[in-house]
């Protein structure tokens, strides 16, 4: 007989962001608690809404299977006298273990004979045994932040209210927090009964529905596209898509219902992230759009009310956006009335990092930054230089504007200097790059489009990481509070789409380089030091980068194992390699180890930089062979090698095609004699070998199966 | 309902839910929080149930007067309750009945809203309350304040009134909100908002401020030597409004904004911290009622 249990816990609103991930924990701790009690529920459907985690897990055995448990006892010798009767040791294990001493047995194990004892335990009821699981598995769940209430000393996301707990139409004998299991659950805030009896979980959704609180997560998230989507259309448009805004707005209400309203369309003169920022960030409404992509004058809101009430709500949105809107237009009206160039000397006011000057500064060294990059990547290109230069200079500049000043649209910082670049005249190349200098603000982010706009960001990123790490502002494992490891990945990010190939080191150190001194008491490291720390937290970010495009990590440490200065470069051998490991796994096979072995035996080995291949000291035919073929080699890797762009695929065949020489020579010819001329002469091809192979890789540090 | 209807149907409200009327502590302070009847006495075991409004001001939200939103004196209606009851929320919920608010009408969200004050060293968990996409209130179960972990927990309640006051008089601007029957909003305070935003922003002496902020820290350290936390305290305030007032001069600096609010964040502290002891030694009055 199989049973199915509703576990509820009700809680004061939870943050929207904390429902799914703590159902999740929820749904695989319970599956996981339920098999280990050989209890295993042939489903769970995990439900979530603000105020409850819900949890019906089905065709649950009403009972455990019984266990047979084996107790080890005293070693036999000691059990037994020699005539083989029970002595104190033996009846006092039994008794221990609760059983007859007849029944003790002994057997042999690697330590000699032991008596045990076999004990059945019948299994338990599942009412028994399943309260202590779910108490422990909800103390258990891990939450952002969490908090303390009344005079408990219970940590929860937030307060816990009231507990469901049915195991068919049994309550469960459960209390977490003072807060007694029961079948009462609760309805909707302000709608329907206050309490509703669940007699069992089959009608848990229904009676709930009933009351107007839809707790299936997935079915709300389809209410809310459907009747959002419907409203859009009303409105000549359509539905500005944000899946983020979508899952929040999902959790932050019990029962949908999408609600319509508008704007005066005068504020759409406003740069249209504005009016995004105010809907989304500031009121959580989705913006609606025409089939252009261009603003409309109007939103639409997800409430937590019922459909009756959508006029009066309705009309209180609008009388909370339009306020929003004439801020910002006051703001953007303020703004304009003069040059964004015209703010340059405010930046002195504004420090950059204590101890590093202020943002004046600040836009001197990116203007710098962006003319040693032009020069790596460009050469002379007159018109994007003088974008580059001007662009640096200005920044900055919307630091100190209202709009940005303002907490709530500060996240606008960048892409407002480039609408204020052109209402000051700045040329349209200048403006872009200004407002796409911040990108990629994220993981999800894309890159600058423009060239200009790609070198400052790169620009900008690298100063903020250097001045960081000069003060010691290092990320540490759990806190990042300057965002770095997003800076250093945005840098990785545009180098590796845009294929820019230069010296990171050199960007670096001339980075550091331009930093002001430092006062002598926050002069902590030595900038070689800051240098190499740098080089040290960019490969973590590169690593990280290749494992999202599918390079393995034995790939990434094997191609970081050999001297790299040039991400791009590294790029290609870290793909070259992985697409041959994919697409040809014997080559790849063949490859490596060809590679192994002349670093395993060469490595160890202390050869002096004087001694010379000197083919007179050969002994076998198959030395000469494989200095021949090395020469023929290392002329066609370096042939691949030239030109803008290595062909890493051709080194890698032609590296390979060393394999049966390489493998032959090891037939032939002994390499550690005794004569040490000769042993060290060996050594010196091998090590030439090995050399050329590390033109893409350490091979030894990839990991080969059965290795 | 008037402003004052409103402010009084709270006031009625929280006494039935046994909540003792307090009135507006007489220093300039930026919120309800900072006033000892919340600050100080959410530390400690004592039981305690208060509502009062209190005049807060921000300099830098100043507008002349102009914005029809913002002011640089406002009103918070502060309500604090310790230990936090089980049904807090449907408590709260009442007021807005109270207040002639047909729930059924509307749209109410409780959104995720930590809060912090890094002066106080305190710090809570909670919501805003969102009434039709407009928040009304701050909704807060104190974690930590003066540095000392809350146990048990306090719960903080902050309304805004003018806020609510237009909204349920329906007018779009604090100048036009009905104070009382015969006279608005605009004609008692517009004069007082052009004019204290001019000062904030225009005319306050930095130099005068700075030695008055340096007085102020000197003796509210001179007084918690001398045992006495509740003087010590209106110091700790007045430091915290001068620098509000430098800052709204912009005459704090980045670097010099951090660490004044360590600064003061210490002096709260050591009163928080003496305050308890003192409310310890006399065996927590209030706990035997």
């Amino acid at each position: 007989m199989s049973v199915d249990l509703l576990y509820e816990i009700g809680v004061e609103e939870i943050p929207a962001n904390a429902v799914l991930p703590a159902l999740a924990q929820l749904e695989s701790r319970l599956g996981d608690g339920l098999t280990e009690l050989g209890l295993a529920a042939s489903s769970i459907t995990m439900y979530g809404t603000p105020r409850r985690l819900a949890v019906i897990a089905k065709g649950i055995p009403e009972r455990q299977p019984d266990a047979v448990e084996q107790y080890k006892g005293p070693p036999a010798q000691q059990a037994f006298d020699e005539q083989g009767n029970p002595t104190k040791a033996a009846r006092g294990f039994a008794r221990s273990r609760n059983v007859d001493v007849a029944d003790l047995e002994t057997r042999a194990t690697d330590k000699g004979r032991f008596v045990f004892v076999q004990v059945r335990r019948p299994g338990q009821p599942a009412t028994e045994v399943l309260p202590a699981l779910l108490r422990q598995l909800t103390l258990a769940l891990s939450f952002p932040k969490t908090m303390r209430w009344g005079d408990g000393d219970i940590e929860f996301a937030r307060p816990i209210r009231w507990l469901v707990a049915l195991l068919g139409d049994q309550v469960l004998d459960l209390e977490i927090a003072g807060v007694r299991a029961g079948r009462t659950s609760r309805g909707h805030r302000v709608m329907g009964e206050r309490f509703i009896e669940i007699r069992n979980p089959s009608e848990y959704q229904q009676r709930l529905a009933e009351t107007g609180v839809i707790v299936d997560h997935r079915q709300r998230q389809d209410m809310i596209l459907q009747q959002a989507s419907e409203l859009a259309s009303q409105a000549g448009g359509r539905l500005r898509p944000d899946f983020d805004l979508l899952t929040e707005l999902n959790f932050l209400v019990e029962c949908p219902t999408c609600i319509r309203g508008g704007f005066d369309p005068r504020y759409l003169e406003l740069p249209a992230e504005v009016v995004v920022t105010v809907l989304e960030g500031h009121q959580k409404a989705f913006p609606v759009e025409n089939d252009a992509g261009e603003l409309l004058p109007a939103f639409v809101a997800v409430t937590n009310a019922s459909p009756e009430a959508a006029d009066t709500v309705g009309e209180g949105w609008e009388r909370v956006i339009a306020p929003r809107l004439a801020d910002a237009e006051f703001y953007y009206h303020h703004d304009t009335r003069r040059p964004l160039g015209s703010r340059l000397e405010s930046l002195k006011r504004v420090t950059f990092l204590t101890g590093l000057g202020n943002l004046h500064q600040k836009a001197q060294r990116l203007e710098k930054l962006v003319a040693w990059l032009h020069t790596q990547l460009f050469g002379e290109d007159e018109v994007l230089h003088a974008t580059l230069c001007r662009a640096a200079q200005l920044c900055k500049c919307d630091l100190v504007t209202m709009m940005v000043g303002d907490l709530k649209l500060a996240e606008l910082q960048g892409v407002i200097g480039g609408h204020y670049a052109r209402t000051s005249g700045e040329p349209e190349l200048v403006a872009a790059a200004i407002a796409e200098h911040y990108r990629p603000r994220g993981p999800e982010d894309s890159i600058p489009i423009s060239p200009a706009g790609r070198l400052l960001s790169i620009a900008d990123k690298t100063d903020d990481l250097v001045a960081c790490f000069r003060l010691g502002l290092i990320p540490s494992s759990s806190a990042d509070p300057h965002g770095l490891r997003r800076q250093a990945s945005g840098i990785v990010e545009i180098i590796m789409r845009a294929g820019y190939s230069f010296s990171l080191m050199a960007l670096i150190e001339y980075a550091l380089q331009i930093l002001p001194t430092l006062p002598p008491d926050q002069e902590t490291v030595s900038i070689e030091e800051v240098g190499a720390e740098l080089k040290h937290f960019f490969t973590g970010r590169i690593q990280s980068a290749w494992e999202q495009r599918g390079i393995d990590y034995d790939i990434a440490r094997a191609v970081m194992g050999v001297p790299w200065d040039d991400v791009t470069d590294a790029t290609r051998r870290a793909t070259v390699l992985a697409d041959m490991r994919r697409d040809d796994p014997e080559a790849f096979t063949e490859l490596v180890t060809a590679g192994e072995r002349p670093a395993r035996i060469t490595r160890p080995e202390v050869i002096p930089p004087s001694i010379t291949v000197d083919s007179s000291l050969f002994e076998h035919p198959m030395e000469t062979t494989l200095l021949q073929e090395l020469k023929a080699a290392k002329e066609r890797v370096q042939e691949a090698s030239s030109g803008p762009e290595a062909d890493y695929a051709a080194v890698a065949a032609s590296l390979r095609g060393l394999l049966p020489h390489i493998h032959q020579y090891f037939v032939d010819v002994m390499v550690m004699v005794e004569d040490e001329r000769l042993r060290l002469n060996r050594l010196a091809l091998l090590a030439q070998i090995d050399e050329l192979f590390c033109t893409i890789a350490d091979f030894l540090e990839i990991v080969q199966p059965g290795s | 309902m008037t402003f004052q209807q409103l402010i009084a149907a709270l006031d009625d409200y929280w006494a039935a839910q046994g909540c003792h009327k307090s009135y507006p502590y007489e220093i300039e302070m930026g919120a309800g929080t900072m006033s000892p009847d919340t600050f100080l006495r959410s530390l400690g075991p004592e039981p305690w149930r208060v509502a009062y409004v209190q005049p807060s001001r921000r300099p830098t939200d100043g507008r002349y007067g102009e914005n029809p939103y913002r002011l640089q004196r406002y009103f918070q209606y502060q309500v604090l309750i310790k230990p936090s009851p089980d049904d807090i929320q449907d408590m709260y919920l009442g007021s807005l009945v109270a207040l002639g608010i047909d729930l059924s009408d509307h749209d109410i969200r409780f959104v995720e809203d930590d809060w912090e004050a890094p002066t106080l060293g305190a710090a809570g968990v909670g919501w805003e309350v969102w009434l039709d996409g407009m928040e009304i209130t701050q909704f807060t179960y104190f974690q930590q304040v003066g540095g000392i972990q809350c146990n048990p927990v306090s719960i903080e309640l902050t309304y805004g009134p003018e806020r609510l006051a237009m909204y349920l008089q329906g007018v779009d601007d604090y100048r036009q909100l009905q104070w009382s029957q015969e006279i608005s909003y605009g004609e008692l305070r517009y004069q007082e908002e052009e004019q204290f935003s001019q000062y904030n922003f225009d005319t306050a002496d930095v130099q005068m401020l700075r030695r008055l902020f340096e007085m102020c820290e000197q003796e509210a350290l001179a007084t918690i030597q001398a045992d006495l936390p509740l003087p010590a305290y209106d110091y700790v305030l007045k430091c915290s409004h001068t620098f509000n007032l430098l800052d709204s001069r912009g005459a704090v600096s980045v670097t010099e904004r951090h660490g004044t609010i360590l600064r003061i964040r210490n002096l709260a502290r050591q009163v928080a911290e003496l305050y308890l002891a003192q409310r310890e030694a006399l065996g927590f009055p209030l706990l035997q009622a």
